[in-house]
């Protein structure tokens, strides 16, 4: 695996949201659901930084949505994983497991 | 109830209108759902906290790795030769030494390659530099540093 394939710590957390949103993996959601879970206050900047970045490494897709009115008539922007992303975060996951497996944590 | 104008603008100013235009329709969706008396501040603090992610986006790393390694070197060594210039007396007509711009050339190249940036990166990053370089380099280096350095930024990759 080359060096850049590994995902940084807050692009697995955008991964993982994508993965838990399904069809509804959209910027807003996405900063929404890792607040909530990691109590972290993101910005929505970082997060869709975060997007364009893994969509360029062919991690995840995207597609535009309809505009909504409470959206203020503008359009969205739904996130999807690739087969790849997939793929990366099953590695993560299984590279997390391997590192902590036995540990005693205090 | 609107999010404030200024930060509308701003957002577009940072993200671009393509990209604005989906945050925007974000902020505001949580927005209409916030309690009215912090939802400026909240809006405001979201466009502000994002300025920084918002304009690494839109600055292709891959421009500033170039500018930093190879128009910086340019236009350093253009100084160092302006310095060298302004100290020598009765200097009239007297060109760059060759063997300084080949030296200059090698860095460059050097600088290029390991900066391991695109070619046309590069490329831009050194005319950029050639164009400001005070000293007007000669036509034959500006050749060679705008063939050379992409040249080598290529080769590395």
């Amino acid at each position: 695996m080359a060096k850049g394939d590994s995902l940084g710590e807050f692009e697995h957390l955008v991964m993982l949201a994508v993965l838990r949103l399904g069809d509804d993996a959209y910027g807003m959601r996405v900063r929404q659901e890792i607040e909530s879970r990691t109590g972290r206050d993101v910005s929505i900047g970082a997060v869709y930084a975060t997007l364009e970045r893994l969509e360029e490494k062919g991690l995840v897709a995207s597609s535009m949505s309809e505009p909504t009115p409470e959206r203020g008539g503008r359009a969205k922007r739904s996130f999807r994983l690739t087969g790849e992303g997939a793929a990366a975060v099953n590695r993560a996951r299984q590279e997390l497991a391997s590192m902590t497996e036995g540990l005693a944590f205090p | 109830m609107k999010p404030p104008v200024f930060a509308s603008w701003l957002l577009v100013a940072l993200a671009g209108e393509r990209l604005a235009e989906v945050i925007a329709g974000d902020l505001e969706e949580e927005f209409a759902l916030r309690d009215p008396r912090g939802a400026s501040g909240w809006y405001l603090s979201q466009v502000l906290r994002s300025s920084i992610p918002l304009l690494s986006i839109r600055t292709p790393q891959t421009a500033l790795v170039a500018l930093l390694a190879v128009a910086m070197p340019v236009l350093l060594l253009d100084r160092l030769w302006s310095f060298i210039y302004s100290q020598i007396p009765l200097k009239d007509g007297l060109n760059r030494a060759p063997e300084f711009l080949i030296v200059n050339l090698i860095l460059v190249c050097l600088c290029a390659a390991l900066s391991r940036s695109k070619p046309w990166a590069t490329f831009g990053a050194a005319a950029l530099a050639l164009w400001v370089s005070v000293g007007h380099a000669p036509l034959l280096y500006s050749i060679l540093v705008l063939t050379l350095a992409p040249a080598s930024a290529w080769m590395s990759r």
